[in-house]
C-alpha cells in the first residue's frame, strides 16, 4: 500500500472534551476542554503539561478506554470506538501493571496472543523484546516481584511486541534508571528512522526536546501551545552560535566584533534547554 | 473474514489466563478439604443403619460440593474484574484489539472451566468413596443377615436393590451437573454485579445476598404473597423478585438425589434451559454495562 499524502493521519483528536462525573452532589470535573490535535504519520509528537493537565486522559480517549463527553478521536482514520482501530497501536499506560501470577515471558506471550500472534514467531518476538528492554534475567520471574522500573520496561516490551505502526507512550521513562531512560530515547529515535509514529508524554523536557518533531503543551485541560519544536523554541530576533573548543580569547574576539557591528551580546555559556523555559512560561498562565 | 469481530482463540487466551490466575491463587486447596470431608463422612459413623450411612455420606458430600461451587463462583468472579481495574491491567488488555465482550466471556469461561474441573475431580473422589462404602455396607449387611439366619435369596436381592438405589447411580452425576449449572448462573450474576460495583467486597456481599434470596424465592413467594393479598401486588412482587434474583430453586434436585429418587430427563432439561437463559441474560446485561464503563 503506497503511503500517499491523502491517507489519514496517525492520530486525530477533534474538539475533545472529557467531563468526569463524580458522585451525587459533587461537582463534575472537566479534565480536557475542547482539545484538538493531529499527529501525522511518521511524526514524533510530544505532549507535555503539568500534573493533572489531562495528558493521560487524552491518551485514554484516543485508545477508546474512555469515551469522550464531546468530540471524537481517530487512529489511522478509524474511530477509537471501533476495536479495529487498536490493531496497529502499542500503548504503554502510566504506571503499567500486569497479572502478577505470570512471569515476564508469560506476560508477553499473553499479550502477543491477544494480538493474534502465535507459535515460534511469538516466542522469538517475546524473547527479542525482553532482550531489547533489558529484562532477559527476569523472563522467568513472576511480575509480582518486579520493581517499578522493571514494570515500566515490561510495559514497553508489551507495547512494541506486535510491531505497531503507532506507539503511544505515557511517561515511558518514569522510574527507569538513567541508562534505561537513555535507551528508551534511542529506541524512539530508531522508530522515527523506521517511519513509526510516536505519541509520547514525559516530564523530562530535555528528552522531549531531543526526540520530538512537534510538541503540544497542555494546561488545565487545554492546549496552550502547539507546533514544530524548532518554531516553538526559536526566538525571532536572537541567534544561537554553538562552538566547540572555543578559547576565551576567541569568544572575546567574537564579542568585540559583534558589538562593533551593532549587535547586542546577550549571553554566552553552555547550551541549555529552552523548552523548559517555554513550558514554565506557557503553563504559569492564571487559571481560567 | 474480519478476524476482529470474534476470535475464539483470543477468548481462549483470556480464559486460560483466568484459570492460571485462579490456580496460582491456590483456590484449588479447597479440593483437598473436600476430599477429607468426604472420606471422614464416608467412614466416620459406622453405627448407623446402612440407609442412613449412605444418605449421610451423600448429604455431607453434596453440601461440600455446593459450598465449593458457590464460593468459587462468587469470590473468583468478584475478584477478577475489579482487580484488573484496580491494577490497571485492563488498560493494556483493552488497548489491544480485544472487544470488551471477549474479555468478559474469557473471564466467565475461565471461572466456569475451573469450577467444572473442580467438580469433575470431586465427583470422581466422591463416587469412589461412595462405591467403596456401598460395597462395604452390602458385605456387612449380608453378614448380619447370615448371623440372624435370615439370609434368604429374596432378602439378599432386596438388600442389593435397596443399596444399589441409595448408592452410586447416574443420578449422582446429575446432581453434580445441577450444582455446576447453579454455579454458572451465580458466576454470571457476580460478573454482572462486578461490572458496576466499585470494589471486590461490594460484589461479594451483593452476590451472596442475591444468591441467598435466589435460593429462597419459592419460600418468599409463599410467605409474603400468600393470603389476603391484592392480586396485582402479588404479581408485581413476584415479577420483581424474578427479575432481581435468579430462581435457584430450579436446581434443587439434590434432596431427590440424596433420597435416591430418579431425576427425570425432563427436569434435567428444565435445569439446563433455565441455566442457559439466566447466563445469557446476565452476560448480555454485563456487556451493556461494561461497554459503557469508564476505565
Ligand atoms: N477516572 C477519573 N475520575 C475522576 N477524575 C479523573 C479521572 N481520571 C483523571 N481524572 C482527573 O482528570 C485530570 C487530568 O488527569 P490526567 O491523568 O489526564 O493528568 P496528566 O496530565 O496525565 O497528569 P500527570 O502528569 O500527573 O500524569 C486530573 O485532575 C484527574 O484528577
Ligand atoms: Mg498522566
Amino acid at each position: 500500500m503506497p503511503d500517499s499524502t491523502s491517507s489519514p493521519p496517525a492520530v486525530t483528536v477533534e474538539n475533545l472534551t472529557k467531563v468526569f462525573k463524580s458522585g451525587l452532589g459533587k461537582q463534575a470535573f472537566v479534565a480536557v476542554r475542547d482539545l484538538s490535535l493531529t499527529v501525522q504519520k511518521g511524526e514524533v509528537y510530544g505532549l507535555i503539561g503539568p500534573n493533572g493537565s489531562g495528558k493521560s486522559t487524552t491518551m485514554k480517549a484516543i485508545l477508546g478506554l474512555l469515551s469522550p463527553t464531546v468530540g471524537k478521536t481517530t487512529i489511522f482514520g478509524k474511530s477509537s470506538t471501533e476495536v479495529e482501530s487498536r490493531r496497529d497501536v502499542g500503548f504503554l499506560p502510566e504506571n503499567p501493571y500486569f497479572y502478577k501470577h505470570l512471569s515476564g515471558l508469560e506476560t508477553l506471550l499473553f499479550y502477543g496472543r491477544l494480538c493474534s500472534m502465535s507459535g515460534r514467531d511469538l516466542q522469538d518476538k517475546a524473547r527479542e523484546m525482553l532482550a531489547l528492554t533489558g529484562l532477559e534475567d527476569a523472563a522467568n520471574r513472576r511480575v509480582a516481584g518486579f520493581s517499578k522500573g522493571m514494570l515500566q520496561r515490561l510495559g514497553l516490551a508489551q507495547a512494541l511486541l506486535h510491531e505497531p505502526r503507532l506507539i503511544i507512550l505515557d511517561e515511558p521513562t518514569a522510574g527507569v534508571d538513567p541508562a534505561g531512560s537513555r535507551k528508551i530515547r534511542d529506541l524512539i529515535m530508531g522508530f522515527k528512522e523506521r517511519g513509526i509514529t510516536v505519541l509520547v508524554t514525559s516530564h523530562l523536557l530535555e528528552q522531549i526536546q531531543e526526540v520530538c518533531d512537534r510538541v503540544g503543551i497542555m494546561a488545565h485541560g487545554r492546549m496552550v501551545r502547539e507546533g514544530k519544536l524548532d518554531d516553538l523554541i526559536a526566538v525571532e530576533n536572537e541567534t544561537e552560535l554553538i562552538l566547540a573548543d572555543a578559547s576565551p580569547d576567541l569568544l572575546a574576539e567574537i564579542r568585540t566584533l559583534a558589538e562593533s557591528k551593532g549587535a547586542k551580546w546577550i549571553r554566552s555559556g553552555h547550551s541549555r534547554t529552552t523548552l523548559e523555559r517555554l513550558f514554565l512560561e506557557s503553563t504559569e498562565e492564571p487559571k481560567s | 473474514m474480519n478476524s476482529n469481530s470474534f476470535s475464539p482463540a483470543r477468548i481462549w487466551t483470556l480464559a486460560a489466563a483466568t484459570v492460571t490466575q485462579l490456580v496460582r491463587m491456590k483456590i484449588m486447596a479447597f479440593l483437598v478439604v473436600f476430599c477429607v470431608i468426604v472420606v471422614a463422612a464416608g467412614f466416620a459413623f459406622p453405627v448407623m443403619n446402612p440407609e442412613q450411612q449412605l444418605k449421610l455420606l451423600k448429604d455431607v458430600s453434596f453440601g461440600a460440593l455446593q459450598i465449593f461451587s458457590v464460593v468459587i463462583a462468587i469470590v473468583s468472579t468478584a475478584l477478577l474484574l475489579p482487580r484488573d481495574l484496580e491494577d490497571r491491567t485492563l488498560y493494556t488488555i483493552l488497548s489491544k484489539p480485544v472487544p470488551r465482550y471477549e474479555y468478559l466471556l474469557g473471564k466467565l469461561i475461565g471461572v466456569l472451566l475451573l469450577i467444572g474441573a473442580g467438580l469433575v475431580l470431586m465427583d470422581i473422589a466422591f463416587s469412589a468413596v461412595l462405591w467403596l462404602r456401598q460395597s462395604l455396607v452390602l458385605v456387612q449387611s449380608v453378614a448380619a443377615l447370615k448371623q440372624e439366619g435370615v439370609a434368604t435369596p429374596e432378602a439378599i436381592a432386596q438388600l442389593n436393590e435397596f443399596v444399589g438405589k441409595q448408592g452410586l447411580t447416574w443420578n449422582i452425576h446429575l446432581g453434580v451437573l445441577a450444582i455446576f449449572l447453579k454455579a454458572s448462573v451465580i458466576a454470571a450474576l457476580s460478573l454482572m454485579i462486578s461490572c458496576f460495583a466499585s470494589s471486590t467486597l461490594f460484589t461479594v456481599v451483593i452476590s451472596l445476598l442475591v444468591t441467598i434470596i435466589g435460593h429462597g424465592q419459592g419460600l418468599i413467594r409463599e410467605y409474603f404473597f400468600s393470603e389476603g393479598m391484592n392480586q396485582i401486588i402479588k404479581k408485581l412482587g413476584s415479577a420483581m423478585l424474578a427479575i432481581l434474583t435468579p430462581d435457584l430453586g430450579v436446581f434443587d434436585v439434590l434432596d431427590n438425589v440424596i433420597n435416591g429418587e430418579i431425576v427425570s430427563a425432563f427436569s434435567a432439561g428444565v435445569m439446563i434451559g433455565t441455566a442457559a437463559l439466566y447466563v445469557t441474560g446476565y452476560v448480555l446485561v454485563s456487556h451493556l454495562l461494561f461497554v459503557e464503563k469508564e476505565l
